[in-house]
């Protein structure tokens, strides 16, 4: 059988799944619920994709029914939940990618034996990385861990942790050591959020969603046993840990972003601008870019699984995805006009939701975090334009 | 079967990118030598039967060196030739002379040409390289003809082009009687022919556009790292690092676009239309900002970052405006987004 002909069999399969098993309705249900119960509904998505055979095609084979897909695979499977409109997985994305790759690649048997099919039964991370004053610099954090005896007693305070409120463990980065490179005094460890001395608050944006939470650590103890790699070498730890999501979920978000365009177009006509021209070229170059979207990140993937990336690339499907969002809400809110000013609920955890005021807000979450559109620039500029970095060691 | 990306070398090699605007007449020998009119023509009419992404990646490397060539009017000329009815006479022998470099031009806006008893008056605009071809291809309301040009009822005038890299004509009929023997297609496939031609039309000038966009990228990164100002090299401060980065993005996802759109059987004009006001006005961004990142070297007649400028300001006409284009994407859009 061709790889195509697979592929293709595998799409049928997946469709026919989805046909009888994506939630209905959910966009409407998302909007009527309180925070708490949009948790739940995520929780209960999960499962359903999990007895599917669907929630993590990426892991390797015999870990979880239906992993060791290839990335060719998960692709389609992708394409099948942005088609069929499905939630995105927001409150189990960091456990299914960054915890469990990181166990994965290194971690040790124990932590992987314990806390891989612990995921699979709604165990869930959240991640500890970025601070008040580590953010773009995220080398520079100072949340202090010190050795005593068989435990770590952590200090410091986390921000920006997705869905901490709701999470069970937690993947946390402090800092054993202040010699030398900034990067060398990192550790990685496993925090339980339950653990005496954690405190976690939801931020409240500014569309008024809670989907980050800042996290203040006193005199946490954490067992030296839920370190993962050495003392001091975190960084490389969490390297592992943000190169795992492999332009899956961009790819699933641009693709719904072109899927909803019509709401762009509803509100064109139900606003009586179908012949206005202004409009009507705007709306086509919004077209174009969200084509111009899709076939980027699309190609992205397909050079992955061709093993032909080069650096930066991500960076430009990031930045193009994020840009086309800003734009889409954009538009929608100018043809949309006053209607679009009159506060009306938010659907929890999706960026094109026809509430175009909270999408508008919610797609500075895209310009900002996973690395912010400069810092993407930079990462561009200098790595694939090979463009000089500035000189280091400069002091105010 | 040819990949493409064995064109795209190919090509690499004829034209080199250090060797801009080069020679006309040197490059349509070039070109004919190397057998490349004959890529999109069917296997059945002694072509390659390459699809039409082959041509994309002729008319983006050739983009990339500002072609002086007039490839594009021959390869959409040379399908219009392939898919000729029986009234065509010695069609084989039109194919072969076609292929083998005599040119049949056409315009590529369009005209106010009417036909009326078998006699074409009006004129075509933006007929290129109309001084070394033989024939023009008219495509009016149900009728496709090939016009010589040398014909005492047809009067061609060079229009002096910003862009230094092509020429363009118009041509004037004034009551030229159509010859049988010449008419291409009639009636309904007549009129596909023309819709595909500009379909074609709007792809070569996409893949131009990011060829151009792509090189003049290049040399103002090149530019930059080379220049110091303050005792660094320009390519240092970040103001102007970040802006190449978002040129980068522009051109590397509107590439993506053209190699997504040139395979896609499916993809309509408007489409392909689509995809050329998205190309054009990503190569005008990039044309102005290299200007700018070359500050004052950039203005001077002596330094050639302004030629992509030229270039880029007529792609965005040829074809069709931007404003042409992003408005029927609009309303095809529209109509196929049902509430």
């Amino acid at each position: 059988m061709s790889e195509d002909t697979h592929l293709e069999e595998l799409r049928g399969q997946v469709r026919k799944w989805l046909d009888a098993n994506a939630p209905k309705g959910w966009r409407d249900a998302y909007k009527a619920m309180t925070h708490a119960q949009f948790a739940q509904a995520q929780r209960d998505w999960f499962q359903t994709l999990v007895a599917g055979g669907y929630a993590v095609p990426h892991w390797p084979a015999g870990l979880a029914p239906g992993s060791g897909r290839s990335l060719a695979e998960q692709k389609v499977i992708y394409e099948e939940l942005a088609r069929a409109d499905t939630p995105r997985l927001l409150l189990s994305f960091v456990s299914t990618y960054h915890a469990a790759s990181t166990f994965l690649e290194c971690g040790t048997e124990e932590q992987k034996a314990r806390y891989l099919p612990a995921i699979l039964e709604g165990e869930t991370w959240c991640q500890g990385f970025s601070e008040p004053n580590a953010g773009s610099d995220l080398a520079s954090l100072k949340c202090r861990a010190e050795r005593k005896g068989d435990v770590y007693v952590v200090n410091g305070q986390k921000v920006w942790s997705t869905m901490a409120q709701y999470a069970d463990k937690c993947l946390l980065l402090v800092r054993t050591s202040s010699e030398g490179a900034k990067q060398a005094g990192i550790t990685f460890l496993l925090m339980d959020m339950k653990a005496r001395g954690v405190s976690v608050r939801p931020i409240n944006q500014i569309q008024g969603d809670q989907e980050f939470c800042e996290m203040f650590l006193d005199e946490v103890e954490i067992p030296v046993s839920d370190r993962v790699g050495e003392e001091g070498k975190g960084w490389a730890v969490s390297q592992a840990t943000l190169s795992s999501e492999r332009g899956l979920t961009l790819m699933e978000l641009t693709y719904k972003m072109r899927g909803a365009l019509w709401r762009i177009a509803g509100l064109i006509r139900s606003n009586g601008l179908e012949e206005d021209r202004g409009v009507l070229r705007d709306f086509g170059q919004l077209v174009a870019r969200c084509d111009s979207a899709c076939a980027i990140a699309d190609q992205f993937l397909q050079n992955r699984i061709d093993g032909i990336e080069r650096m930066g690339d991500a960076s430009i499907v990031k930045n193009t995805y994020s840009r086309v969002l800003r734009e889409y809400a954009l538009l929608g809110l100018r043809v949309g006009g006053i209607g679009e000013q009159y506060r009306a609920p938010i659907t929890y955890g999706d960026l094109t939701t026809g509430n175009l005021m909270a999408d508008f807000m919610n797609s500075y979450a895209w310009t900002i975090a996973g690395g912010s559109e400069e810092v993407q620039r930079n990462i561009l500029s200098e790595r694939m334009l090979e463009m000089p970095r500035e000189p280091k060691n400069w002091v105010l | 079967m040819i990949e493409r990306a064995e064109l795209h070398d190919a090509a690499q090699k004829a034209f080199p990118a250090d060797r801009l605007k080069p020679e006309r007449e040197q490059s349509w020998k070039l070109i004919t030598g190397m057998g490349w009119l004959l890529l999109p023509l069917s296997e059945d009419a002694g072509g390659l039967g390459l699809g039409r992404d082959a041509s994309a990646a002729l008319h983006f490397e050739l983009g990339k060196v500002l072609s002086t060539a007039p490839l594009a009017p021959a390869l959409l000329t040379l399908q219009a030739l392939g898919a000729a009815e029986d009234s065509l006479a010695g069609k084989t022998g039109w194919i072969e002379r076609a292929s083998a470099g005599e040119l049949v031009t056409l315009n590529l806006l369009p005209g106010s040409v009417a036909e009326n008893a078998l006699r074409l008056d009006g004129t075509l605009p933006a007929v290129p390289d109309a001084d070394i071809a033989s024939h023009v291809l008219v495509c009016v309301q149900g009728l496709a003809a090939l016009v010589p040009l040398n014909a005492g009822t047809v009067c061609i005038t060079e229009r002096p082009l910003w862009d230094e890299s092509r020429r363009l004509f118009d041509v004037a009929l004034n009551g030229h009687p159509v010859a049988p023997d010449l008419v291409v297609a009639r009636g309904d496939a007549a009129h596909d022919l023309a819709h595909r031609l500009h379909g074609e039309l709007q792809l070569a000038l996409a893949a131009d556009c990011l060829g151009g966009a792509g090189a003049a990228l290049d040399m103002t990164v090149e530019y930059l790292k080379t220049r110091k100002q303050f005792d660094r090299p320009l390519a240092m401060f970040q103001t102007l690092k970040h802006r190449c980065a978002d040129l980068k993005t522009q051109v590397v996802a509107a590439e993506a676009l053209l190699w997504t759109r040139a395979v896609d059987e499916h993809a309509t004009v408007t489409d392909l239309g689509a995809l050329k006001a998205l190309a054009s006005d990503v190569y005008r961004f990039v044309a102005e900002e290299a200007i700018q990142l070359h500050g004052g070297i950039g203005l001077t007649e002596e330094h050639p970052i302004s030629l992509f400028m030229k270039r880029a300001m007529l792609n965005l006409q040829l074809g069709g405006s931007l404003d042409h284009w992003r408005e029927r994407t609009g309303r095809q859009a529209l109509a196929a987004l049902a509430n």
